[in-house]
Protein backbone atom coordinates (compact mmCIF):
# COMPACT_ATOMS: atom_id res chain seq x y z
CA UNK A 1 0.00 0.00 0.00
CA UNK A 2 3.10 2.78 0.56
CA UNK A 3 4.73 1.41 -1.97
CA UNK A 4 1.56 2.31 -4.69
CA UNK A 5 0.84 5.88 -2.59
CA UNK A 6 4.27 6.40 -3.14
CA UNK A 7 4.86 5.38 -6.65
CA UNK A 8 1.46 7.52 -6.90
CA UNK A 9 2.94 10.09 -5.56
CA UNK A 10 6.05 9.88 -8.42
CA UNK A 11 3.82 9.41 -10.95
CA UNK A 12 1.59 12.08 -10.38
CA UNK A 13 4.83 14.81 -9.56
CA UNK A 14 6.52 14.02 -12.74
CA UNK A 15 3.20 14.81 -14.66
CA UNK A 16 2.66 18.07 -12.54
CA UNK A 17 6.36 18.62 -12.87
CA UNK A 18 6.02 18.35 -17.31
CA UNK A 19 3.35 20.65 -16.83
CA UNK A 20 4.72 23.69 -14.75
CA UNK A 21 7.36 23.64 -17.62
CA UNK A 22 6.09 23.60 -20.68
CA UNK A 23 2.86 24.87 -19.59
CA UNK A 24 1.62 22.80 -22.76
CA UNK A 25 -2.03 21.61 -21.27
CA UNK A 26 -3.12 24.43 -19.18
CA UNK A 27 -2.34 27.27 -21.57
CA UNK A 28 -4.45 25.58 -24.71
CA UNK A 29 -7.55 24.27 -22.40
CA UNK A 30 -7.70 27.66 -20.85
CA UNK A 31 -7.65 29.50 -23.40
CA UNK A 32 -10.11 27.12 -24.90
CA UNK A 33 -12.22 27.15 -21.87
CA UNK A 34 -12.87 31.15 -21.74
CA UNK A 35 -13.82 31.31 -25.44
CA UNK A 36 -16.77 28.49 -25.23
CA UNK A 37 -17.33 31.02 -22.70
CA UNK A 38 -17.59 34.32 -24.53
CA UNK A 39 -18.82 32.94 -27.46
CA UNK A 40 -21.82 30.81 -26.13
CA UNK A 41 -22.55 33.28 -23.82
CA UNK A 42 -22.65 36.22 -26.65
CA UNK A 43 -24.29 33.74 -28.88
CA UNK A 44 -27.58 32.27 -26.55
CA UNK A 45 -28.14 36.43 -25.01
CA UNK A 46 -29.28 37.77 -21.89
CA UNK A 47 -32.90 35.86 -21.86
CA UNK A 48 -31.85 32.40 -22.80
CA UNK A 49 -28.82 32.70 -19.69
CA UNK A 50 -31.71 34.04 -17.53
CA UNK A 51 -32.84 30.13 -17.65
CA UNK A 52 -32.08 27.93 -15.21
CA UNK A 53 -29.57 25.25 -16.25
CA UNK A 54 -28.06 27.10 -19.29
CA UNK A 55 -25.32 29.02 -17.58
CA UNK A 56 -24.10 25.01 -16.21
CA UNK A 57 -24.70 23.59 -19.54
CA UNK A 58 -22.63 25.95 -20.79
CA UNK A 59 -20.17 25.71 -18.27
CA UNK A 60 -20.25 22.04 -18.95
CA UNK A 61 -19.71 22.62 -22.41
CA UNK A 62 -16.00 24.18 -21.57
CA UNK A 63 -15.34 21.75 -18.82
CA UNK A 64 -16.10 18.51 -22.11
CA UNK A 65 -13.48 20.01 -24.21
CA UNK A 66 -10.75 21.22 -22.27
CA UNK A 67 -11.35 18.01 -20.48
CA UNK A 68 -10.61 15.61 -23.62
CA UNK A 69 -7.27 18.07 -24.58
CA UNK A 70 -6.14 17.45 -20.67
CA UNK A 71 -7.06 13.85 -21.29
CA UNK A 72 -5.06 13.65 -24.64
CA UNK A 73 -1.96 15.66 -23.68
CA UNK A 74 -1.32 14.10 -20.39
CA UNK A 75 -1.51 10.64 -22.57
CA UNK A 76 0.79 12.01 -25.10
CA UNK A 77 3.49 13.06 -22.97
CA UNK A 78 3.56 8.81 -22.67
CA UNK A 79 3.50 8.11 -25.96
CA UNK A 80 6.24 10.59 -26.60
CA UNK A 81 9.31 8.62 -27.18
CA UNK A 82 7.95 5.61 -25.96
CA UNK A 83 8.06 6.62 -22.47
CA UNK A 84 5.37 4.72 -21.35
CA UNK A 85 7.19 1.29 -22.27
CA UNK A 86 9.59 2.06 -19.97
CA UNK A 87 6.55 3.08 -17.26
CA UNK A 88 4.84 -0.36 -18.47
CA UNK A 89 8.78 -2.22 -17.86
CA UNK A 90 8.71 -0.53 -14.80
CA UNK A 91 7.22 -2.81 -11.36
CA UNK A 92 4.67 -0.88 -11.58
CA UNK A 93 0.77 -1.86 -10.84
CA UNK A 94 -1.05 -0.95 -13.74
CA UNK A 95 -3.87 0.30 -11.29
CA UNK A 96 -0.92 3.14 -9.87
CA UNK A 97 -0.60 4.26 -13.29
CA UNK A 98 -4.08 4.57 -13.82
CA UNK A 99 -4.87 6.92 -10.23
CA UNK A 100 -2.23 8.53 -11.04
CA UNK A 101 -2.89 9.98 -14.50
CA UNK A 102 -6.71 10.39 -13.18
CA UNK A 103 -5.34 12.53 -10.17
CA UNK A 104 -2.99 14.33 -12.74
CA UNK A 105 -6.00 15.12 -14.95
CA UNK A 106 -7.92 16.03 -12.01
CA UNK A 107 -5.96 18.59 -10.86
CA UNK A 108 -5.62 20.05 -14.56
CA UNK A 109 -9.13 20.22 -14.99
CA UNK A 110 -9.35 21.49 -11.54
CA UNK A 111 -7.03 24.50 -12.65
CA UNK A 112 -9.40 24.98 -15.68
CA UNK A 113 -12.50 25.17 -13.74
CA UNK A 114 -10.98 27.70 -10.98
CA UNK A 115 -10.71 30.06 -14.23
CA UNK A 116 -13.53 29.41 -16.35
CA UNK A 117 -16.31 29.22 -13.49
CA UNK A 118 -15.33 32.95 -12.25
CA UNK A 119 -15.46 33.90 -16.26
CA UNK A 120 -18.86 32.81 -16.51
CA UNK A 121 -19.92 34.27 -13.37
CA UNK A 122 -18.96 37.54 -14.67
CA UNK A 123 -19.74 37.17 -18.24
CA UNK A 124 -22.66 34.90 -17.81
CA UNK A 125 -24.20 36.51 -14.82
CA UNK A 126 -24.21 33.25 -13.21
CA UNK A 127 -25.29 33.36 -9.37
CA UNK A 128 -23.63 31.37 -7.46
CA UNK A 129 -23.73 33.07 -3.98
CA UNK A 130 -27.00 30.87 -2.99
CA UNK A 131 -25.19 27.82 -2.82
CA UNK A 132 -21.53 28.05 -4.01
CA UNK A 133 -20.02 24.96 -1.88
CA UNK A 134 -23.26 22.70 -3.60
CA UNK A 135 -22.05 24.02 -6.82
CA UNK A 136 -18.42 22.90 -6.30
CA UNK A 137 -19.11 19.66 -4.81
CA UNK A 138 -21.82 19.16 -7.79
CA UNK A 139 -19.18 20.06 -10.53
CA UNK A 140 -17.03 18.14 -8.39
CA UNK A 141 -18.40 14.95 -8.66
CA UNK A 142 -18.98 14.71 -12.21
CA UNK A 143 -15.77 16.07 -13.19
CA UNK A 144 -14.03 12.93 -11.30
CA UNK A 145 -16.43 10.38 -13.25
CA UNK A 146 -15.45 12.03 -16.38
CA UNK A 147 -12.06 12.33 -15.56
CA UNK A 148 -12.56 8.51 -14.59
CA UNK A 149 -13.50 7.74 -18.22
CA UNK A 150 -11.69 10.08 -19.89
CA UNK A 151 -8.17 8.51 -18.07
CA UNK A 152 -9.04 5.53 -19.31
CA UNK A 153 -10.35 6.21 -23.41
CA UNK A 154 -7.40 8.65 -23.84
CA UNK A 155 -4.69 5.57 -22.90
CA UNK A 156 -7.20 3.39 -25.70
CA UNK A 157 -7.19 6.01 -28.60
CA UNK A 158 -3.68 6.98 -27.86
CA UNK A 159 -1.90 4.07 -30.15
CA UNK A 160 -4.06 5.43 -33.09
CA UNK A 161 -4.15 8.01 -35.31
CA UNK A 162 -7.56 9.24 -34.68
CA UNK A 163 -6.90 10.46 -31.14
CA UNK A 164 -8.47 13.97 -30.33
CA UNK A 165 -11.35 13.43 -32.95
CA UNK A 166 -12.04 9.71 -31.71
CA UNK A 167 -11.87 10.68 -28.06
CA UNK A 168 -14.16 13.45 -27.96
CA UNK A 169 -16.42 11.18 -30.27
CA UNK A 170 -16.18 8.25 -27.69
CA UNK A 171 -16.48 10.47 -24.08
CA UNK A 172 -19.53 12.39 -25.07
CA UNK A 173 -21.88 10.22 -25.02
CA UNK A 174 -20.71 8.05 -22.42
CA UNK A 175 -20.37 11.14 -19.85
CA UNK A 176 -24.32 12.28 -21.22
CA UNK A 177 -26.16 10.97 -17.56
CA UNK A 178 -22.94 12.87 -15.52
CA UNK A 179 -24.07 16.05 -17.63
CA UNK A 180 -27.70 15.32 -17.41
CA UNK A 181 -27.72 14.75 -13.92
CA UNK A 182 -25.34 17.48 -12.35
CA UNK A 183 -27.27 20.26 -14.63
CA UNK A 184 -30.27 19.08 -13.02
CA UNK A 185 -28.78 18.88 -9.68
CA UNK A 186 -27.31 22.51 -10.34
CA UNK A 187 -30.44 23.66 -11.40
CA UNK A 188 -32.28 22.31 -8.20
CA UNK A 189 -29.60 23.78 -6.38
CA UNK A 190 -30.40 26.79 -6.89
CA UNK A 191 -34.54 26.66 -6.51
CA UNK A 192 -35.58 26.88 -2.91
CA UNK A 193 -37.33 23.62 -1.39
CA UNK A 194 -35.62 21.37 -4.09
CA UNK A 195 -34.53 17.85 -2.88
CA UNK A 196 -31.56 17.12 -3.81
CA UNK A 197 -30.23 14.27 -2.08
CA UNK A 198 -31.07 11.32 -4.81
CA UNK A 199 -29.78 13.21 -7.25
CA UNK A 200 -26.23 13.09 -5.31
CA UNK A 201 -26.80 9.98 -4.95
CA UNK A 202 -27.21 8.89 -8.61
CA UNK A 203 -23.82 11.32 -9.35
CA UNK A 204 -22.07 8.95 -6.72
CA UNK A 205 -23.36 5.79 -8.17
CA UNK A 206 -22.36 6.49 -11.43
CA UNK A 207 -19.18 8.33 -10.52
CA UNK A 208 -18.13 4.55 -8.72
CA UNK A 209 -19.53 2.43 -11.59
CA UNK A 210 -17.31 4.53 -14.39
CA UNK A 211 -14.46 4.40 -11.43
CA UNK A 212 -14.38 0.45 -11.06
CA UNK A 213 -14.95 -0.15 -14.80
CA UNK A 214 -11.98 2.31 -15.98
CA UNK A 215 -9.93 0.54 -12.98
CA UNK A 216 -10.48 -2.74 -14.12
CA UNK A 217 -10.18 -2.02 -18.13
CA UNK A 218 -7.08 0.48 -18.23
CA UNK A 219 -4.88 -2.72 -17.71
CA UNK A 220 -6.24 -4.06 -21.31
CA UNK A 221 -5.88 -0.85 -23.01
CA UNK A 222 -2.50 -0.15 -21.81
CA UNK A 223 -0.15 -1.24 -24.48
CA UNK A 224 3.48 0.23 -25.28
CA UNK B 1 32.83 -1.19 -7.12
CA UNK B 2 32.13 -1.43 -10.80
CA UNK B 3 29.10 0.16 -12.05
CA UNK B 4 28.06 -3.08 -13.66
CA UNK B 5 29.08 -5.60 -11.21
CA UNK B 6 26.66 -8.67 -11.47
CA UNK B 7 25.82 -8.27 -8.02
CA UNK B 8 23.41 -5.74 -7.45
CA UNK B 9 23.82 -2.96 -4.47
CA UNK B 10 20.70 -2.89 -3.52
CA UNK B 11 18.96 -6.02 -2.18
CA UNK B 12 15.94 -7.02 -4.54
CA UNK B 13 12.98 -10.08 -3.62
CA UNK B 14 14.29 -12.99 -5.09
CA UNK B 15 13.39 -16.57 -4.35
CA UNK B 16 15.98 -19.59 -4.67
CA UNK B 17 13.98 -20.89 -7.87
CA UNK B 18 14.20 -17.74 -9.72
CA UNK B 19 17.75 -17.41 -8.79
CA UNK B 20 18.65 -20.52 -10.87
CA UNK B 21 18.19 -21.92 -14.22
CA UNK B 22 18.64 -19.86 -17.63
CA UNK B 23 17.89 -16.20 -18.16
CA UNK B 24 15.20 -17.59 -20.69
CA UNK B 25 13.81 -20.28 -21.28
CA UNK B 26 10.71 -20.44 -24.56
CA UNK B 27 9.05 -23.23 -25.02
CA UNK B 28 7.06 -23.38 -28.54
CA UNK B 29 6.58 -19.65 -27.96
CA UNK B 30 4.26 -18.25 -30.37
CA UNK B 31 2.91 -14.74 -30.87
CA UNK B 32 -0.54 -13.55 -33.15
CA UNK B 33 -1.15 -9.97 -33.72
CA UNK B 34 -4.11 -9.28 -35.84
CA UNK B 35 -4.47 -13.01 -36.61
CA UNK B 36 -1.11 -12.78 -38.12
CA UNK B 37 1.42 -14.93 -36.53
CA UNK B 38 4.31 -13.15 -35.93
CA UNK B 39 6.59 -16.05 -33.91
CA UNK B 40 5.66 -19.37 -34.59
CA UNK B 41 5.97 -21.75 -31.65
CA UNK B 42 10.31 -20.43 -30.88
CA UNK B 43 12.00 -22.94 -28.68
CA UNK B 44 15.71 -21.68 -27.41
CA UNK B 45 17.49 -21.53 -23.95
CA UNK B 46 19.49 -18.38 -23.26
CA UNK B 47 22.09 -19.52 -20.35
CA UNK B 48 22.79 -16.23 -17.82
CA UNK B 49 25.58 -14.24 -18.54
CA UNK B 50 25.21 -15.06 -22.51
CA UNK B 51 25.48 -12.12 -24.81
CA UNK B 52 22.97 -13.15 -27.79
CA UNK B 53 22.84 -10.75 -31.08
CA UNK B 54 19.36 -11.38 -32.71
CA UNK B 55 19.26 -10.56 -36.39
CA UNK B 56 16.93 -11.05 -39.06
CA UNK B 57 14.83 -9.21 -41.79
CA UNK B 58 12.30 -6.57 -41.13
CA UNK B 59 8.89 -7.99 -40.06
CA UNK B 60 11.12 -11.15 -39.29
CA UNK B 61 9.90 -10.71 -35.09
CA UNK B 62 12.67 -9.44 -33.49
CA UNK B 63 10.84 -6.29 -31.55
CA UNK B 64 8.11 -8.53 -30.56
CA UNK B 65 10.20 -11.28 -29.27
CA UNK B 66 11.75 -8.26 -27.09
CA UNK B 67 8.47 -6.98 -26.26
CA UNK B 68 7.68 -10.68 -25.06
CA UNK B 69 11.10 -10.95 -22.78
CA UNK B 70 10.39 -7.63 -21.78
CA UNK B 71 7.08 -8.75 -20.44
CA UNK B 72 5.54 -5.78 -22.37
CA UNK B 73 3.42 -8.00 -24.29
CA UNK B 74 1.78 -12.06 -23.74
CA UNK B 75 2.62 -14.97 -26.09
CA UNK B 76 -0.46 -16.59 -27.97
CA UNK B 77 0.81 -19.78 -26.57
CA UNK B 78 3.86 -21.61 -25.31
CA UNK B 79 5.67 -20.62 -22.40
CA UNK B 80 8.35 -18.65 -21.22
CA UNK B 81 10.57 -18.80 -18.34
CA UNK B 82 12.58 -15.52 -17.87
CA UNK B 83 15.16 -15.62 -15.03
CA UNK B 84 13.58 -18.75 -13.00
CA UNK B 85 10.64 -17.40 -13.09
CA UNK B 86 7.48 -18.55 -15.12
CA UNK B 87 6.44 -15.20 -17.04
CA UNK B 88 3.29 -13.47 -15.74
CA UNK B 89 2.63 -10.24 -16.54
CA UNK B 90 1.84 -8.62 -13.56
CA UNK B 91 4.59 -10.02 -12.39
CA UNK B 92 6.49 -6.88 -11.10
CA UNK B 93 9.39 -8.73 -9.16
CA UNK B 94 10.56 -10.00 -12.58
CA UNK B 95 10.17 -6.38 -14.23
CA UNK B 96 12.56 -5.30 -11.42
CA UNK B 97 15.41 -7.95 -13.05
CA UNK B 98 15.01 -6.95 -16.66
CA UNK B 99 16.14 -3.25 -18.44
CA UNK B 100 15.31 -2.74 -21.83
CA UNK B 101 16.77 -0.19 -24.14
CA UNK B 102 14.89 0.41 -27.03
CA UNK B 103 15.11 2.09 -30.60
CA UNK B 104 12.83 4.84 -29.11
CA UNK B 105 14.69 6.53 -25.72
CA UNK B 106 11.98 5.78 -23.49
CA UNK B 107 12.48 9.04 -21.54
CA UNK B 108 10.67 12.10 -20.61
CA UNK B 109 11.85 14.76 -22.94
CA UNK B 110 10.56 18.02 -20.85
CA UNK B 111 12.39 16.37 -17.61
CA UNK B 112 16.32 16.60 -17.28
CA UNK B 113 18.68 13.85 -17.57
CA UNK B 114 18.95 13.90 -13.82
CA UNK B 115 15.46 13.80 -13.35
CA UNK B 116 14.66 11.19 -15.38
CA UNK B 117 17.10 8.80 -13.91
CA UNK B 118 16.01 9.60 -10.11
CA UNK B 119 12.11 9.38 -11.77
CA UNK B 120 12.81 5.60 -12.66
CA UNK B 121 15.40 4.64 -9.95
CA UNK B 122 12.67 5.50 -7.34
CA UNK B 123 9.58 3.71 -9.49
CA UNK B 124 12.34 0.73 -9.03
CA UNK B 125 12.64 1.37 -4.95
CA UNK B 126 16.43 1.79 -6.23
CA UNK B 127 18.48 2.46 -2.75
CA UNK B 128 21.22 5.54 -2.74
CA UNK B 129 19.29 6.40 -5.81
CA UNK B 130 21.09 10.14 -6.34
CA UNK B 131 24.14 8.71 -5.83
CA UNK B 132 23.60 5.46 -8.65
CA UNK B 133 22.22 8.10 -11.01
CA UNK B 134 25.61 10.10 -11.00
CA UNK B 135 27.65 6.90 -11.26
CA UNK B 136 25.81 6.24 -14.56
CA UNK B 137 25.80 10.06 -15.49
CA UNK B 138 29.91 9.52 -15.08
CA UNK B 139 29.95 6.36 -16.41
CA UNK B 140 27.78 7.14 -19.80
CA UNK B 141 29.78 11.04 -20.16
CA UNK B 142 26.86 12.89 -19.48
CA UNK B 143 27.72 14.49 -15.81
CA UNK B 144 28.22 17.69 -17.17
CA UNK B 145 24.78 17.62 -18.56
CA UNK B 146 22.95 16.26 -15.67
CA UNK B 147 20.75 19.00 -15.22
CA UNK B 148 20.16 19.78 -19.04
CA UNK B 149 16.68 18.65 -20.47
CA UNK B 150 16.73 15.44 -22.65
CA UNK B 151 15.13 17.68 -25.48
CA UNK B 152 17.65 19.43 -26.09
CA UNK B 153 20.24 16.57 -26.30
CA UNK B 154 22.02 15.07 -29.76
CA UNK B 155 20.54 11.58 -30.48
CA UNK B 156 23.89 9.96 -29.32
CA UNK B 157 23.38 12.02 -26.25
CA UNK B 158 19.65 10.36 -25.61
CA UNK B 159 20.85 6.89 -26.69
CA UNK B 160 23.72 6.95 -23.76
CA UNK B 161 21.13 8.48 -21.58
CA UNK B 162 18.55 5.31 -22.28
CA UNK B 163 21.54 3.13 -21.38
CA UNK B 164 22.08 4.54 -18.04
CA UNK B 165 18.26 4.68 -17.37
CA UNK B 166 17.88 1.00 -18.14
CA UNK B 167 20.90 0.28 -15.92
CA UNK B 168 19.42 2.26 -12.51
CA UNK B 169 18.03 -0.64 -11.44
CA UNK B 170 21.07 -2.97 -12.31
CA UNK B 171 19.10 -5.31 -13.91
CA UNK B 172 20.41 -9.17 -15.15
CA UNK B 173 18.67 -9.22 -18.30
CA UNK B 174 19.22 -6.50 -20.58
CA UNK B 175 17.49 -6.31 -23.75
CA UNK B 176 18.36 -3.52 -26.53
CA UNK B 177 15.82 -3.13 -29.68
CA UNK B 178 18.42 -1.98 -32.08
CA UNK B 179 20.43 0.53 -29.99
CA UNK B 180 22.84 1.73 -32.85
CA UNK B 181 19.89 3.03 -35.03
CA UNK B 182 20.58 6.84 -36.37
CA UNK B 183 24.07 6.66 -34.21
CA UNK B 184 26.94 8.61 -35.57
CA UNK B 185 30.24 6.53 -35.91
CA UNK B 186 31.77 8.34 -32.46
CA UNK B 187 28.38 6.70 -30.53
CA UNK B 188 28.28 3.74 -31.81
CA UNK B 189 31.87 3.05 -30.77
CA UNK B 190 30.84 4.65 -27.18
CA UNK B 191 27.81 2.20 -27.35
CA UNK B 192 29.87 -0.87 -28.40
CA UNK B 193 32.39 -0.27 -25.09
CA UNK B 194 29.37 0.11 -22.88
CA UNK B 195 27.78 -3.16 -23.79
CA UNK B 196 30.89 -4.49 -24.17
CA UNK B 197 31.42 -3.80 -20.67
CA UNK B 198 28.25 -5.30 -19.58
CA UNK B 199 28.94 -8.51 -21.21
CA UNK B 200 32.79 -8.57 -19.24
CA UNK B 201 30.38 -7.72 -15.72
CA UNK B 202 28.39 -11.23 -16.29
CA UNK B 203 25.30 -9.68 -17.81
CA UNK B 204 22.31 -11.60 -19.62
CA UNK B 205 22.35 -9.56 -23.49
CA UNK B 206 20.14 -9.62 -25.99
CA UNK B 207 20.90 -7.15 -28.75
CA UNK B 208 18.56 -6.86 -31.81
CA UNK B 209 20.89 -5.30 -34.57
CA UNK B 210 21.23 -4.66 -38.54
CA UNK B 211 24.82 -4.77 -38.63
CA UNK B 212 26.09 -7.99 -38.56
CA UNK B 213 29.65 -7.70 -38.58
CA UNK B 214 29.12 -5.64 -35.37
CA UNK B 215 26.82 -8.27 -33.72
CA UNK B 216 29.27 -10.46 -34.50
CA UNK B 217 31.88 -8.68 -32.39
CA UNK B 218 29.58 -7.61 -29.78
CA UNK B 219 27.84 -11.02 -28.47
CA UNK B 220 28.84 -14.37 -28.15
CA UNK B 221 26.05 -16.45 -29.58
CA UNK B 222 24.03 -15.28 -33.17
CA UNK B 223 20.39 -16.02 -33.36
CA UNK B 224 18.56 -15.61 -36.87
CA UNK B 225 15.35 -15.17 -36.95
CA UNK B 226 13.15 -14.91 -40.05
CA UNK B 227 9.54 -14.99 -40.62
CA UNK B 228 9.37 -15.76 -36.94
CA UNK B 229 11.12 -18.92 -36.81
CA UNK B 230 14.72 -19.14 -36.03
CA UNK B 231 16.60 -20.21 -38.83
CA UNK B 232 20.26 -19.94 -37.17
CA UNK B 233 21.54 -20.21 -34.10
CA UNK B 234 25.37 -20.80 -33.29
CA UNK B 235 27.89 -19.21 -31.60
CA UNK B 236 28.84 -15.82 -32.62
CA UNK B 237 32.68 -17.01 -32.95
CA UNK B 238 33.77 -18.46 -35.99
CA UNK B 239 30.57 -17.57 -37.79
CA UNK B 240 31.12 -15.81 -41.06
CA UNK B 241 29.46 -12.82 -42.05
CA UNK B 242 28.09 -14.77 -45.45
CA UNK B 243 26.56 -17.23 -43.69
CA UNK B 244 24.30 -15.19 -41.33
CA UNK B 245 23.94 -12.49 -44.37
CA UNK B 246 22.56 -15.58 -46.70
CA UNK B 247 19.82 -16.70 -43.83
CA UNK B 248 18.99 -12.88 -43.46
CA UNK B 249 18.41 -12.13 -46.38
CA UNK B 250 17.27 -15.73 -48.25
CA UNK B 251 13.75 -15.56 -49.10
Amino acid sequence: MNLALTQIGLLLAKDLRIEARTRQTLGLVIVLGLLIVVVLGLGLGPEQLGKGGVATATLWVAYLFGGVLVFEKTMAVERQDGALASLLLAPVDRTVIYLAKLLANLALIGVLALVVTPAAVILLGFDLSAAPLGFVGIMGLGMLGFAAVGTLFAAAVSSTRLQGGLLAMVIFPICLPLVITSTQLTQALFRENQPIGQGIALLVAIDLIYLAVSWIVFELVLEP
Amino acid sequence: MSLFAATPDFALPVDAAAASGPAVQATDLAKEIDDRLILRGLNFSIPRGQSVALLGPNGAGKSTLLHLLATLTAPTAGQLTLLGQPVKRSDASLRRRIGMIGHQPMLYRDLTALENLLFFGRLYGVKNVAARAAMLLEQVRLADRANDAVKAFSRGMVQRLAIARALMHDPELILADEPFSGLDIPSIQQLQLLLGSLDAAGKTLIVTNHNIEQSLELCRRVMVLRQGNIVLDQAARGTPVALVMHEVTRT
